[in-house]
């Protein structure tokens, strides 16, 4: 009735009111808005109200000063450095990972049969744990005198690898948490691509990389892109690889937010550098996002 | 329609919004002015929220007590510059915070004298009153009750640099090229400024000159290079007790304690001879004060709760709550004491206990710490 009563000019006071008040949708929509409002958008201005506030100091939307951004900016400002470790290794995480999880997706659609959901099941179990104790957990395994090191002793072999605390550790710890992310998206993604269409190229006499390359790859690139973005948005705020399997060796961008929301007590530092970084990803995301189009990729146009 | 159309429906939300929106703030003052007599807040350190220490306070008293723990004492006394004041009735901090910092902010009020400074009368020696980190600047008020202390400078694993050898060399150790890589720093960052600027030669607790700065900027850079880690109190633990790491920088009975309660003796908290501190001292100690928040509608457990943890028992229970142990100014008390096992009194070091905190300097503010942090921050980024 609503949307009838939009359709023609109002005459009627009535009429006039009814077409003021919000669409049915708009009003079914409000709890959720007021909940995304109050719980999403109120913690985002708070922080962009933070960003301009006097450096040190809790004067929130009472002082307005660019002296945070310009100290991020300085050229003698090293926290560059850990923007750049976490661009670099959110980076690399997402190479890794298309290349270690394309088989596996490929697998759970073509190969796996019957044992794929439960395969699946054993990708996402970890998930059901605490990141922080799964990583603890590789401490522990990779530790001197731990799981590897202590078994290979024990076998009388000289020890195992030093490799805990290292920035190579951080990397591994990444790939490691964030496979799932890469994995599913990628696995529907190559589930639409369809079979015939593979097995009529065969039939044309087309080669392996060939299908690969002009029909499986261009088909299942949706969930792969949205694997990509996914698994990089996350690593890109990932900080406890880094201060637990890393111990540290590097720091990266959300530690060094942390840092000064806690230890430096400088919240309106924090929080513009907490507004450079959302500015970044997500101009980021806007941009792949405009590139990749749906709709056409599914075949809807 | 019969019954609820969604019109109705939506209708009915949207009074029951507004009614609920009306009444909001109304409902805050009748909280406001309701008497607090069955509630208490406590802004702490850890173990202080530990059920073992609040639970036989909340059925003994039938208060809703919520207890929440941080790690730094900045964060905690900005959490009630932030207008949490009117939350919190407890605070618990370093012994420099409350006399000269809280107080005069007007964050904390005193405790009624005459009821809690008979409790300093039975502390061990050093806490007798009137215990200056207590006391109000001019001496006329008493501001907080001690209890947990301790030394805090650095840990070592005794099988791999002694005891003596730690003592001796002290600080030096951390400017051992042959020891960079085998060491530890422990992230506690306030705790770490004193302690470069100590492994630097300088006194933290003053004002520094340029050139004192450039020398804790050279030191900070080549001290967090040749770490091995930073990690928290369980990492430090399970790295010295696993071999990754001899030592590491920051700590004391408060961190290693727990490792030594596990069985492993041969890690200790060690106090230098001698260092670059006040009077030629080697080391830092901390001593914790509990203080009333000078919330406008203070709970009347507040000054319960503190009475409660000066009992014998509870002050035991305090020193051994979970995370870490620490030995507590009420063992001065016989009562106290003997409740203290040989296994704990060995976890807590209690054996030169009294020699560290005499070669320690007590935690002080460093005036020109945001600095300080500044360029160790800096520093810390230099690593990878």
């Amino acid at each position: 009735m609503a949307d009838i009563a939009l359709a023609h000019a109002p005459e009627t006071a009535a009429e006039l009111n009814r077409a003021r008040a919000l669409s049915a949708g708009a009003r079914c929509a409000l709890p959720v808005a007021i909940l995304l409002g109050i719980g999403f958008l109120a913690p985002l201005v708070a922080i962009l109200g933070y960003a301009f506030a006097t450096p040190r100091s809790f004067d929130v939307f009472r002082s307005f000063t660019l002296e945070n951004f310009a100290t991020l900016f300085d050229p003698s400002n090293t926290v560059w450095l850990s923007f750049l470790w976490s661009c670099g290794f959110a980076l690399a995480t997402v190479a890794i990972l298309a290349v270690v999880a394309y088989p596996i997706a490929y697998g759970l659609n073509v190969v796996f049969g019957r044992a794929a959901p439960l395969i699946s099941v054993l990708f996402v179990f970890p998930l059901f744990v605490s990141e922080n104790v799964r990583l603890y957990g590789w401490v522990l395994f990779y530790i001197k005198n731990g799981v590897l090191d202590g078994t290979l002793k024990w076998l009388g072999f000289s020890g195992g690898p030093e490799v805990l605390y290292t920035p190579g550790i951080t990397l591994f710890g990444m790939v490691y948490t964030y496979l799932p992310f890469m994995l599913f998206p990628m696995t529907l993604g190559l589930a639409l691509v369809p079979r015939d269409l593979v097995d009529a190229a065969r039939d044309l006499g087309a080669g392996r990389l060939f299908i690969w390359r002009e029909i499986e790859l261009p088909l299942a690139m949706p969930g792969i892109l949205i694997g990509m973005l996914l698994t990089f948005v996350l690593a890109i705020g990932a900080t406890a690889e880094a201060k637990i399997l890393g111990g540290q060796s590097i720091i990266v961008i959300s530690h060094d937010i942390e840092i000064a929301f806690t230890y430096s007590q400088n919240w309106p530092l924090g929080s513009a550098l907490a507004v450079i970084v959302t500015v970044f990803i997500s101009g980021l995301t806007l941009f792949a996002l405009s590139k990749l189009d749906l709709d056409r990729m599914l075949g809807r146009r | 329609m019969a019954g609820i159309s969604r019109r109705s429906l939506l209708k009915g939300m949207g009074t029951g919004l507004g009614a609920l929106a009306a009444a909001g703030p109304l409902m805050n003052a009748n909280k406001a002015f309701a008497a607090r007599e069955k509630e208490l807040n406590i802004l702490c350190w850890e173990g202080y929220n530990s059920a073992q220490v609040l639970d036989p306070f909340r059925s003994k008293t039938g208060a809703t007590v919520k207890a929440e723990s941080l790690t730094n004492d900045p964060t905690m006394i900005n959490r009630l510059r932030a207008g949490e004041i009117n939350t919190w009735d407890l605070i618990n901090v370093n012994n420099p915070w409350a006399r000269k910092v809280m107080l005069p902010e007007k964050l904390i009020k005193p405790l009624p004298k005459a009821e809690f400074e008979p409790f300093f009368d039975k502390m061990l020696p050093s806490f007798k009153p009137p215990y200056k980190w207590a006391m109000s600047d001019d001496g006329k008020d008493l501001i907080g009750m001690a209890q947990r202390f301790g030394p805090y400078s650095f840990v070592v694993n005794t099988d791999k640099v002694s005891r003596k050898t730690a003592e001796e060399v002290g600080w030096d150790l951390f400017n051992d090229p042959a020891l960079a890589g085998k060491y530890g720093i422990l992230e506690s960052d306030d705790w770490n400024v004193f302690n470069l600027f100590i492994v630097a030669g300088i006194d933290p607790f003053k004002e520094h000159t340029p050139e004192e700065m450039t020398k804790f900027d050279e030191t900070a850079k080549r001290v967090f290079k040749g770490a091995k880690l930073i990690g928290d109190i369980a990492s430090m633990n399970q790295a010295l007790i696993s071999g990754e790491i001899d030592l590491h920088l920051t700590g004391g009975t408060y961190s290693v304690s727990p490792a030594r309660a596990d069985g492993h003796p041969n890690l200790r908290a060690i106090t230098p001879l001698k260092g670059p501190l006040a009077s030629g001292k080697g080391g830092i100690s901390w001593i914790e004060i509990t203080s009333t928040v000078n919330n406008p509608n203070l709970s009347p457990l507040a000054l319960e709760f503190l009475k409660y943890v000066q009992d014998p028992e509870v002050a035991h229970t305090v020193a051994f709550a979970e995370g870490t142990f620490n030995p507590v100014s009420q063992m001065g008390n016989k009562a106290c004491f003997d409740l203290f096992t040989k296994e704990e009194l060995d976890a807590i070091q209690w054996d030169s206990l009294e020699e560290e905190m005499a070669r320690s300097v007590e935690y002080d503010i460093v005036p020109d710490y945001d600095k300080a942090l500044d360029l160790m921050n800096a520093a810390k980024r230099l690593r990878g």
